[in-house]
């Protein structure tokens, strides 16, 4: 009898990976975007309104390579996919294979949690002899291992948007967190008229983004502004609801605050409810990183006053290039930074957001062969 | 393992009546390995990749932690009891580990690694036996308590900076075999003796099968209760250093969720949740049983979000399949 309930599973399984198999061509119909006729300029859903997909696309500064003669299969290990800025990068990677030729499985570890996770994925990657890898690591030291690992393995590792600390790595493509954090300090430098109080929310503990954009944040107002106090500083996950849980504790603890730092949007969303149930929007500004749609409403409203956007599309995108050009046997840069872009309620409307977002709609075929 | 005082030595007390030994029939015997075999073989017939050598060093390593953890979990269901805290002892451990290590040296490393597993046992022990809080509440505590701990102690960053020397035992191996198989199948054998050849052994199946009974029949239920939940600590220390290893840090938030596993491990094996039944061959079963399955999931390209969905249906249609069988008998 459990025989037969774990044939069911195998039986259910047979199907998904049959499914799987069949489901090797473009995701969602919506989002049909190149056939593989590749260079053929089918509109993009996101520019449908203007250009065909090959004019000036965001992330042109770092170009699609020709695409090439074999079929490559590239693994891409992310932190998780419940933030939206993970689901850009995951279309941007997912797309621009599309483009190449290339297949790409896509494996999300379920959190920064997870790190014995995120190592058994990049393992098992290595076993089923894909030909490169993309990793965004949920820790710089913990995943040094098993990257040299891989590496060793013969298979080329491309670090997208959180670092690991690992020497071996082909290429590294990133926002520049100090500039993210600099880009925020100087925001509220200004709206403040260096003078205040913030609180920080750092985001995840152990990542390089947390902490590059976090003490580049607090070394820009010491340097510039140094009326502006830190009162507090703490790290959590990202989430909204760790955001909203710490934030409602400073407003308990500090009767003022002037600003809020975020290392990520899902934190700011989180301390933007705290502020407007504390009555206190407007009075108290919110700064952050990344432009999720729940952002994007909090800005209209203006509780959350600035964010600084990540091209989180063009990362992935720029990964699987650099992927490529490496199995091509082409130079690939060590570094490769994605522009950045503070915006506010009055100029987000002008941002081209194909760089920034996935088409609405699209869900991320967790792995799945792209 | 001289415990008994005021029982003449021989047989001990309980055991030869109490249900000491799994349900016996065919099925307990080849039903595990025929679902493994199973397994093996639809992955090997989906991905080639699956069956590598490399692969099967790659399983045992990914699962050598939940091993090392599912031990001492089984010590604890069979005693009736159950121990919540070995997931975020392994991140009080790695943390402790780590720094100690970066400090004083690999050895110190390893050393306070284990004892910090061990002193919580035995904290969790005392409680649940002094203090008679029962062992859902105790090691529940522990878990959020150890969580917090480690998060203090490292400021909730990672501990890097440890000797190279250390990765060995993470990632070296001794032939083929990666060392973190060697030092989970060790503690497998050792466990797997202790529980069968040992009056330990025969008292932890005693009290969890009726405490009543083997406190009547003077076992020192006290003190082997402790013991049982600081043989628990110590898996999880080692298993700790493992880890630890394996990620190159100490990493405050390792072992989220773990603690689960290890329990579905050991009654997929079909241990009952209610102690008294089980082995640590079918835990290890058990173990293999997850770990294969999260690694030929992967491989076949399986999403994780379905992987969970398709783990928590073998979790409860094992359970369901043995009280089925009860029944039945």
């Amino acid at each position: 009898m459990r025989e037969a309930v774990v044939l069911t599973c195998l039986i259910g399984l047979g199907a998904f990976v049959g499914t799987g198999c069949g489901g090797r061509e473009p995701p969602p119909p919506s989002d049909a975007g190149p056939k593989p006729s590749q260079e053929a300029p089918a509109p993009s859903p996101a520019a449908a309104d203007t250009a065909p997909r090959r004019a000036a696309e965001p992330g042109d500064e770092y170009p699609r390579p020709p695409r090439p003669a074999r079929q490559y299969t590239i693994g891409v290990v992310l932190p998780h996919l419940s933030n939206p800025h993970f689901v850009g990068q995951a279309y941007g990677y997912i797309d621009e294979g599309q483009a190449l030729g290339a297949r790409v499985t896509l494996l999300e570890a379920g959190g920064y949690q997870y790190l014995d996770r995120q190592i058994s994925q990049v393992e098992d990657l290595i076993a089923s002899r894909v030909d490169a890898i993309v990793l965004v690591a949920v820790s710089g030291p913990g995943t040094v291992g098993v990257v040299d690992r891989a590496v060793a393995a013969g298979i080329p590792v491309i670090n997208c948007n959180v670092m690991t600390d690992s020497e071996t790595v082909v290429a590294r493509i990133r926002s520049d967190d100090e500039v993210i954090g600099e880009m925020q300090a100087d925001f509220m430098g200004q709206v403040l008229d260096g003078e205040g109080t913030v609180v920080m929310l750092r985001g995840a503990p152990g990542t390089s983004w947390a902490e590059i954009r976090g003490n580049s944040f607090k070394r820009r107002l010491a340097e510039a502004y140094p009326n502006l106090k830190v009162l507090g500083e703490q790290y959590s996950q990202s989430t909204p609801a760790d955001g909203l849980r710490l934030m409602e504790d400073f407003l308990q603890t500090y009767p003022r605050i002037d600003g809020v730092y975020n290392g990520s949007d899902t934190t700011a969303i989180g301390a933007a409810q705290a502020v407007l149930a504390s009555g206190r929007q407007g009075r108290t500004i919110i700064t952050t990183t990344d432009f999720q749609s729940d952002t994007e409403r909090f800005m209209r409203e203006g509780v959350i006053t600035a964010t600084v956007l990540q091209q989180t599309v063009v990362i992935g995108r720029w990964g699987i290039r650099a992927a490529i050009n490496h199995l091509e046997r082409r130079p690939t840069p060590e570094t490769l930074w994605t522009p950045l872009l503070i915006v506010t309620r009055d100029t987000m409307d002008s941002i081209d957001m194909r760089g920034v977002r996935s088409p609405t709609g699209w869900t991320p075929p967790v792995g799945h062969g792209g | 393992m001289n415990a008994m005082s005021s029982k003449p030595n021989g047989a001990p007390p309980g055991a030869a009546f109490i249900g000491s030994h799994p349900p016996n029939g065919l099925w307990s015997r080849i039903g595990m390995p025929a679902v493994l075999a199973v397994l093996l073989l639809a992955f090997g017939w989906a991905n080639p990749n699956f069956w590598s050598a490399t692969n099967a060093a790659n399983v045992s390593r990914q699962i050598s932690a939940l091993a090392l953890i599912s031990i001492g979990q089984t010590f604890a269901i069979l005693s009736a009891g159950i121990d919540l805290s070995v997931g975020s002892l392994l991140a009080l451990v790695s943390v402790v580990c780590a720094q100690q290590m970066r400090d004083y040296g690999v050895a110190a490393g390893i050393l306070a690694g284990v004892a910090t597993g061990g002193a919580a046992g035995l904290v969790n022990g005392v409680l649940i036996t002094r203090a008679n809080v029962p062992a859902f509440i105790v090691t529940l505590g522990m878990l959020v308590a150890a969580r917090g701990l480690a998060l203090t102690l490292s400021g909730g960053l990672p501990v890097a900076g440890l000797p190279r020397a250390f990765l060995v035992v993470g990632a070296g191996s001794v032939g083929p075999l990666p060392v973190p198989a060697i030092i989970a199948g060790g503690a497998f054998l050792v466990a797997h003796l202790a529980l069968s050849r040992t009056q330990f052994g025969r008292y932890v199946y005693a009290m969890g099968s009726n405490e009543e009974a083997a406190i009547l029949s003077g076992i020192n239920v006290v003190k082997h209760k402790i013991l049982v939940y600081v043989v628990s600590g110590l898996c999880a220390g080692v298993a700790g250093v493992v880890l630890t290893s394996r990620v190159v840090s100490g990493q405050p938030t390792l072992g989220e969720t773990q603690e689960l596993y290890s329990i579905a491990a050991v009654v997929i094996g079909g241990a009952k949740i209610s102690g008294g039944v089980g082995s640590m061959g079918r835990t290890f079963m058990g173990v293999l049983v997850l770990g294969i399955l999260g690694n030929g999931l992967n491989l076949i390209r399986v999403s994780s979000y379905v992987q969970n969905i398709v783990i928590g249906a073998i979790i409860v249609g094992a359970v369901f399949v043995d009280m089925a069988r009860e029944r039945r008998r």
